[in-house]
């Protein structure tokens, strides 16, 4: 018996390693509870609700963007996307996709990658295939119609694509601008206009997305309705372009590189803007041939009418010969003698030919360039650059647009700072015809000589017609205090280049149009820019026309294109002239 | 009538685990109840009112077991290991398939599972080994002792059964580790288990390999092997602190919780009352176990004292590998939550033992 005892008490040793090591296991299931449930509670709970709760998106529609007559240039169409629910095809879905991927003669490996970059929840629906035709998609449904699930969603859609482009930018899916639906509020999934109109009024023509929250069980069917916000369709916008105008600028340009501006001269709604080369921007919305887009080295992405700045020459005329009248530094009746040469120091200024003996008028209808040197020496540097900032040449226009370019009119001040050099007369020779250090973009251009065209006045240019009912805004425009005759000695100088001058303006007399303008031809370093500018009727203004030809020659090339474009409106009647 | 009496008095001092396993009995017929919901429709009626049955035909066995002198076990302990290995053998050879395992056989309707009769026989058997006096030798002590376990652990790892093969390892090894057995063996036979093991990786079965890389990373497969886990934790962390209330877990009525009923009947208690509720029921299981192993004290009896260890061990491994794979903290193995999870098999099973436990602490008193 006394061993018996002692037996017993080392067994209760046992006993009571045992009763240690099951409370020591309960110490850890009670901390891994813990750790559950009070610790990390919220997020299995909001895990939890990601599970049972789908919330369905109803996308909203983006608003179109119509010309002036009411041709759709922007719409939304239905994309049909082929979606899986992933806890569905858990088991099948290599051989699912592998089907999938024969009937649409895919690799496989795509639709794999898609869905895990789809992927969010188990029991959401995730798209596998994108924007398919809507025939095939039907079919698919019908081969699967337990696995699969016909998702369509909005696409963005530009029938004229090519003309546009510019104008109209593009969308892209909010998920790749991070910047975007982190300042904005914007959602992943929503379509955000990134450039052109798309971009600018994006505020109108995005609409609010709205959903479905739905119950649901784990093979994602659903099984209650919780609720539904509406989804509220984006505002349609009516532009000031006329599509017949713009198709015309496009056939005009054809294959050169510039940009043909047409706008009414007194409102500034924008007939037609085009730049050339374009893009399609269907291209961004498949995300097809953007890398050629992005390559090609004639920056087709590029708005050369508002994007980009380059020398004016001989276009500049106008406002230095209009400076010279309002700083009466000359009259109207002034004369220079043009030898064909002017000396300044030890350099040499040509002119095109030898003109004689010329007044404004002459000067401006041949574009001589010995009068404005010598014009231009007399005003000085500081007149004619206050001049031109006047005319607003070194200032983003009002024109409703994203990613203006604004030009340089250079000044003793600037040339300084840029490149620590002081100014010489030589610079202000150079700038009074528009060359040396002068950038300004066609637009700016344009809007100046528009100006003068309509006495004294800075229109603010509009693409904009309506939004929806609503009419877009008041005429606005900038008066700049000039004397109406000294605008009506340099429109005569405007009119006599197209009526009798030497320049190559004359070829425009021909149509009709009591048309006034100016040419120029600027020097670059590689082929020299071509300009035309020019309104009609130029008596009382109603259209201004620019056209700008990057390397493309000279001004009477400008001056052949305007031609065409001009002939081919009047042909086809787009015009209202009073 | 002495004897009776005797059996009584127990009842009356054992009372705290007989309320506590009609607690068990309640808790297990409300959260049954539960679990058979799919977005507040019932639809298990039958399962439930045959749950109730086991229940009832459970406490019955007890009462007998109760009854039967514990020391014809350990004159038949080698008898019964036969017998468990003879019931496995019938369920190769007659026993039908049910998700991909061989584990039941039907005898007059009910379907029971050999593999947890052999949880009782090992204890048995393993109660008659560690209680004999230590020769100080290797073979006798341990070796010989488990290759009855590895015998049984084979044959129903190839049923396959994973969670009962387990199971019957862990339970000798503890009874061992528990016992007079020196260290050594066991330091010894852990090193051997370790080498071995990615041989025996070779022997399991897809399923459970995946299984067990599930445990190790549930993200690896969110869809397949690792689901359970990933479901299971999020429905016990949703119950937070007070639980969704009764019927309201969605995780269980919107069905994303597989095995609910059955292996992960923890989740749905712990999803629907919440850390509260959970702890109340972890504190009962730990009150029973030591309540059992309290028990040992007066017993003088080698044989008896390492059987009623068994026992507690055979409970305690249940609820700790139950409970801790509900939690994500061991792998998914096919292991019922005693008392609680539907099933007759375990239950008979629990309640065998705990008659034999009565049996045992009514001669000791």
């Amino acid at each position: 018996m006394n061993l018996g005892d002692k037996k017993i008490k080392k067994e209760n040793k046992y006993t009571l390693n045992l009763k240690r090591f099951v409370g020591l296991s309960f110490f850890v299931l009670l901390i891994a509870l813990f750790n559950l449930q009070v610790v990390r509670g919220d997020y299995f709970l909001r895990r939890a609700r990601n599970n049972y709760m789908r919330a369905v998106l109803l996308p909203s529609l983006r608003g179109s963007i119509y010309d002036r007559n009411g041709t759709p240039l922007a719409e939304d169409k239905a994309a049909f996307n082929i979606a899986v629910i992933p806890y569905q095809v858990s088991k099948d879905r290599d051989f699912l996709f592998e089907e999938i991927a024969q009937y649409l003669e895919l690799d496989k490996r795509v639709l794999h990658l898609n869905y895990r970059r789809n992927l969010k929840f188990f029991f959401s629906p995730t798209n596998i295939v994108t924007d398919i035709d809507k025939q095939v998609a039907l079919e698919l449904k019908r081969r699967y119609p337990e696995s699969v699930l016909i998702n369509p969603t909005p696409k963005r859609n530009y029938p004229l694509g090519l003309e546009f482009a510019h104008l109209l930018g593009y969308v892209k899916k909010a998920s790749f601008l991070q910047d975007y639906s982190k300042k904005y509020g914007y959602t992943p999934r929503e379509r955000i206009g990134v450039y052109g109109l798309e971009q600018y009024y994006d505020s109108y023509l995005k609409g609010q997305d709205g959903g479905d929250l739905l119950e649901v069980d784990a093979r994602g069917n659903a099984v209650g309705f919780l609720g539904r916000k509406k989804p509220t369709r984006g505002k349609d916008i009516y532009l000031t372009i006329d599509n017949q105008i713009q198709k015309i600028a496009r056939e005009s340009l054809a294959r050169k590189k510039g940009t043909i501006i047409f706008f009414d001269s007194n409102s500034g709604e924008v007939l037609a803007m085009y730049s050339s080369p374009s893009f399609d921007p269907n291209s961004f919305i498949e995300g097809r041939g953007v890398g050629k887009i992005y390559a090609d080295r004639d920056s087709p992405l590029i708005n050369r009418a508002t994007q980009s700045t380059y020398p004016l020459g001989s276009v500049i005329k106008p406002i230095i010969a209009l400076a010279g009248l309002e700083e009466e530094e000359i009259d109207s009746k002034t004369t220079f003698d043009c030898k064909g040469v002017f000396s300044l120091g030890r350099s040499d200024f040509r002119c095109s030919r030898i003109h004689g003996l010329q007044d404004l008028t002459a000067a401006l209808g041949n574009s001589c360039n010995v009068y404005f040197y010598q014009l231009g020496l007399r005003l000085g540097v500081e007149k004619i650059s206050r001049w031109a900032k006047k005319f607003g040449l070194d200032s983003k226009t009002k024109i409703d647009l994203p990613y203006q370019r604004q030009g340089v009119i250079p000044n003793p001040e600037w040339k300084r700072e840029r490149f620590n050099q002081s100014w010489y007369a030589g610079d202000t020779v150079n700038l009074s015809i528009g060359q040396g250090y002068t950038q300004v973009t066609p637009l700016a251009i344009a809007l100046a000589i528009n100006a003068i065209a309509i006495e004294g006045y800075l229109v603010e240019p509009t693409l904009l017609k309506r939004i929806e009912d609503r009419q877009a805004r008041p005429i606005s425009k900038k008066n700049i205090k000039v004397d109406k005759a000294n605008i009506a000695a340099v429109k005569e100088g405007m009119r006599y280049a197209v009526t009798q001058g030497t320049g190559t303006a004359r070829a425009l007399g021909n149509l009709g149009l009591d048309l006034a303008g100016k040419t120029g031809t600027a020097q670059t370093s590689k082929d020299p820019h071509g300009w035309f500018i020019g309104f009609f009727p130029y008596q009382k203004p109603q259209y201004t026309i620019a056209v700008f030809l990057e390397n493309g020659g000279s001004g009477s090339e400008a001056v052949r294109t305007a031609h065409h474009f001009l002939s081919e409106i009047k042909k086809q009647n787009l015009l209202q002239l009073k | 009538m002495n004897l009776i009496k005797k059996i009584i008095n127990n009842y009356a001092g054992l009372k705290t685990i007989l309320l506590s396993v009609l607690l068990f009995n309640l808790i297990s017929a409300v959260s049954l109840y539960s679990s058979l919901h799919r977005q507040g429709q019932f639809f298990g009626g039958e399962i439930l009112s045959r749950q109730l049955t086991w229940i009832a035909l459970s406490w019955a066995i007890f009462l007998i077991f109760s009854f039967i002198n514990y020391r014809l076990y350990r004159n038949l302990a080698f008898v019964l290991y036969g017998f468990g290995l003879l019931l496995i053998g019938i369920v190769y050879l007659t026993g039908y398939e049910a998700m991909g395992a061989q584990r039941w056989i039907s005898i007059g309707g009910l379907n029971l599972q050999p593999s947890e009769v052999s949880k009782i026989t090992i204890i048995i058997l393993m109660a008659y080994f560690f209680s004999q006096s230590p020769k100080n030798n290797f073979f006798l002590d341990f070796f010989l002792p488990f290759s009855f376990v590895g015998l049984y652990v084979f044959t129903i790892v190839n049923q396959p059964d994973l969670g009962s093969a387990i199971m019957i390892a862990l339970i000798a090894f503890f009874m061992g580790l528990f016992s007079k057995i020196k260290k050594k063996y066991f330091l010894g036979a852990l090193i051997l288990v370790l080498v071995l093991s990615p041989l025996s990786w070779n022997l399991l079965k897809d399923y459970q390999r995946a299984r067990l890389t599930a445990f190790v990373n549930p993200n690896v497969d969110p869809l397949g092997s690792g689901y359970t886990i990933i479901q299971s934790k999020i429905a016990v962390g949703s119950g937070q602190i007070f639980g969704r209330g009764f019927l309201s877990g969605t995780q269980n009525q919107f069905n994303f919780l597989p095995e609910r009923h059955t292996d992960f009947m923890f989740t749905v208690i712990a999803e629907e009352w919440g850390f509260l509720g959970s702890l109340v029921l972890l504190f009962i299981f730990w009150l029973v176990i030591k309540k059992i192993l309290d028990k040992t004290k007066k017993i003088r009896d080698p044989f008896a004292y390492q059987v009623v260890l068994g026992i507690g061990i055979y409970f305690f491994l249940h609820i700790f590998i139950n409970i801790g794979m509900a939690l994500g903290i061991l792998p998914v193995v096919g292991l019922p939550l005693v008392f609680i999870s539907y099933g007759g098999s375990h239950l008979i099973c629990s309640f065998i033992l705990l008659g034999i436990f009565f049996n045992i602490t009514s001669n000791y008193r």
